[in-house]
């Protein structure tokens, strides 16, 4: 029987969940799961958490400055990996995203008179794109990260059960 | 796991989190101030606490949910953490505040009856009290200085105007005179103190508490309208200028009492206390100022609260005249109003009676504090982190105990790594795990994780290994079709079968003979072991639970 209640298609969560099962499908189509080396099980993994990363900056687009963090180093990554030149363009183009939007968000962090630098700075190494935020709004995406976070590992953890149960 | 809807789960969670992470908020707020400053304002704290409880948790959890909307939108996001936009973003929190209008008169009274019993306790012990600019009901007195005061009736147009839509539609509503009209918007306020507390600029602090101030209709609205006051107070205080702040809480307390004839009784009722009060008042007033001076928010509060005890005490006198709830309400807050107001307009003489006005954030510098621009915008900016920080202890598990925003940041480091980590642990779960079925796991997976239904195991076995059996018994619901032919494609067919009838197995599942060999083969070719086998196993019964349960061994 199903849910009577369904979640909003629209929601983050499904839309994540689509994305990120669409990309297990690619992945495991790439390659025989019998294969079982360790080599490959760990760049299978490395794989699916690019994957879990990246369906889950899609899905918050451009809203969020961590997930416009994301999807920048997604994309330099990826560039990099494929064509140097492109990666060098593209960085160049994606550091410039980058810092239109620190600026628009914020100074370079700074204290802010309330004296949290330490675990400020932690927190911004730990959130992506954190390093452009100031206090207020590095708190602002943490909250919002968090909520993705444990979205994330919601769905993630109902596709192993579904897949191991 | 809790699978429900996330927007449910999200709900709740808050909603129970808010419990926690309100008061833990609200009485760190308190604590906060007390801790600084003396030994008895904490003590004061903690007794008002349980007061602040109630109400905060259904604040906060009205609260998180709107947050949590607000993070899904865009637009609304930005307004959540921008105070500069305040018009528009009124819109969000006036739809919050859209609840609260729809009682004002129960929030009213709720609110007195919670205030009452906070100032009682609170005076007590806590010398100045915390001061509660929403008073409800303190207008009476206020309010007729404040009619005198046109300077201070343009800053309640301004005042108003922060709060953008929560003002206009709660001034509407209430049918205030035209008198009262510029203080009526502090009604509004009394469902949702956030507005005032909003006036400060704050945004965030504004769509946080217009969310509060939907729940300001609840019963508990009262405790939160205490609580409200208390943390109104503090981000009041760090904003303005004695004078100003006084004005403000003159508007919240009329906006409190507000309701139009209560707010009137109130005002003749808290007036007489009012004038009896300031010389009391000056006394704590002195004291409280020689504090504020410090430029220490959490001084503030402590002198305020200090000064409001002072208040509060009085205004349990002046409750005994009063035989209405409200009018008590009204008394206190205005006495409490009035005479921190007397109070303060005495002192003011020397202090700096023009509050600065900022050109985005109309933030008036407190009592005491330094008006310097960049002291003001600081305040600002530390009202906005601790309202973020309020959140984060929500959203953040077993935070609700911690306090001090050191060990909360802590807290919240730990968590997003390890939500991280548990990511990472997932991600390689998943890249060690056999797929089943790797063709329509998507549009199962998707149907099944998005409606969060319980028990992924029992989905896990039907839709592989029911899929074409006819002779699947009956005990299997939905996944039998009934005499489905054997097809060549099977992805077709999987997904046929579970669109149509895909319902998670509750553990009943039959398999036709050669469970084993089918188990072997589904790990690498589920549906063409089932239609290898179906013809073979329309005479047999299947036992499906012990061969699923070898299966799961072997998976």
């Amino acid at each position: 029987m199903n849910n009577p209640h369904h979640l909003n298609p629209t929601s983050l969560k499904s839309r994540f969940t689509t994305r990120f099962l669409r990309a297990l499908t690619k992945i495991r189509a790439q390659k025989p799961i019998s294969s079982s080396s360790p080599t490959e099980i760990f760049r299978r993994y490395r794989r699916i958490k690019v994957a879990a990363d990246k369906s889950m900056a899609y899905s918050v687009r451009s809203r969020r400055i961590w997930s416009r963090a994301m999807l920048w180093k997604l994309r330099s990554r990826s560039y990099r990996r494929q064509d140097p030149c492109s990666g060098r363009r593209s960085g160049k183009t994606s550091q410039a995203i980058m810092k239109k939007s620190s600026n628009e968000n914020t100074t370079t962090r700074r204290e802010d008179g309330v004296g949290f630098v330490e675990e400020a700075d932690e927190l911004r190494q730990l959130v992506p794109g954190g390093e452009t935020m100031n206090l207020c709004n590095l708190l602002d995406e943490t909250a919002h990260y968090i909520k993705c976070l444990t979205t994330q590992v919601q769905v993630m953890k109902k596709i192993a059960d579904f897949y191991s149960f | 796991m809790d699978v429900g809807e996330k927007d449910k789960y999200e709900l709740e969670k808050r909603n129970d989190n808010s419990l926690n992470y309100q008061t833990s908020g609200m009485s760190s707020a308190w604590q906060f101030g007390g801790s600084n400053l003396t030994s008895t304002p904490m003590s004061l704290v903690s007794s008002d606490n349980p007061l602040v409880i109630g109400s905060s948790s259904a604040s906060a959890s009205m609260g998180d949910s709107f947050c949590s909307n607000l993070w899904e939108h865009p637009s609304n996001s930005q307004n959540l953490g921008f105070c500069e936009i305040n018009v528009q973003n009124g819109a969000s929190s006036s739809n919050a505040m859209g609840i609260g209008r729809g009682g004002p008169a129960s929030v009213r009274s709720s609110i007195d009856r919670p205030f009452e019993m906070g100032w009682n306790a609170a005076s007590s012990m806590l010398k100045g009290g915390i001061f509660l600019p929403n008073a409800s009901g303190v207008l009476p007195s206020s309010l007729s200085q404040l009619q005198t005061d046109s300077a201070f009736i343009e800053r309640a147009a301004k005042f108003s105007s922060f709060n953008g839509g929560n003002f206009s539609d709660i001034v509407n509503p209430f049918g205030i005179p035209e008198a009262m009209g510029v203080y009526a918007r502090g009604v509004g306020l009394m469902q949702g103190p956030q507005d005032v507390y909003t006036i400060s600029g704050v945004k965030s602090i504004s769509g946080v508490e217009s969310q509060r101030s939907k729940l300001m209709t609840t019963e508990a609205s009262r405790d939160l309208q205490a609580e409200n006051r208390a943390t109104q107070e503090s981000p009041l205080k760090n904003e303005r200028n004695s004078g100003s702040l006084v004005r403000s809480n003159e508007e919240a307390k009329q906006g409190n009492g507000g309701s139009g004839n209560e707010s009137n009784e109130a005002e003749s009722s808290g007036g007489a206390g009012g004038h009896d009060e300031p010389s009391a008042l000056d006394g704590t007033a002195g004291e409280s100022s020689a504090k504020v001076l410090s430029s220490k928010k959490r001084k503030r509060i402590v002198q305020e609260a200090e000064v409001d005890q002072a208040k509060g005490s009085q205004s349990p006198v002046e409750a005994a005249k009063d035989g209405a709830e409200n009018q008590q309400k009204g008394d206190q807050n205005q006495t409490t109003m009035v005479n921190k107001t007397t109070a303060k307009h005495g002192k003011q003489g020397s202090q700096a009676s023009d509050p600065p006005k900022e050109e985005y954030i109309h933030v008036r510098a407190r009592r005491g504090q330094a008006t310097n621009s960049h002291s003001l915008a600081e305040r600002v900016r530390r009202e906005k982190i601790s309202e973020r920080m309020k959140f984060l202890q929500d959203l953040v598990p077993g935070c609700n105990k911690v306090t001090g925003k050191a060990v909360m940041l802590d807290e919240i480091i730990n968590y997003v790594q390890s939500l991280q980590r548990q990511v990472e642990f997932l991600s390689m779960k998943l890249a060690t795990v056999n797929p089943r079925v790797d063709c329509n796991i998507e549009g199962l997976l998707a149907k099944d994780i998005i409606q969060s239904r319980a028990g992924p195991s029992t989905l896990g076995f039907s839709p592989d290994l029911s899929v074409g059996y006819p002779p699947l018994h009956p005990s299997q619901p939905g996944l039998c079709p009934g005499g489905f032919p054997v097809m060549g494609n099977n992805a077709d067919i999987i997904r046929r079968t579970l669109s149509s009838h895909f319902t998670p197995m509750t553990g009943g599942f039959k398999e036709p003979n050669q469970l084993s060999n089918a188990w072997e083969d589904e790990l690498h070719n589920v549906v063409q072991m089932n239609y290898g086998t179906s013809t073979a196993s329309d005479s047999q019964e299947v036992n499906g639970s012990q061969p699923s349960g070898h299966t799961k061994v072997e998976l």
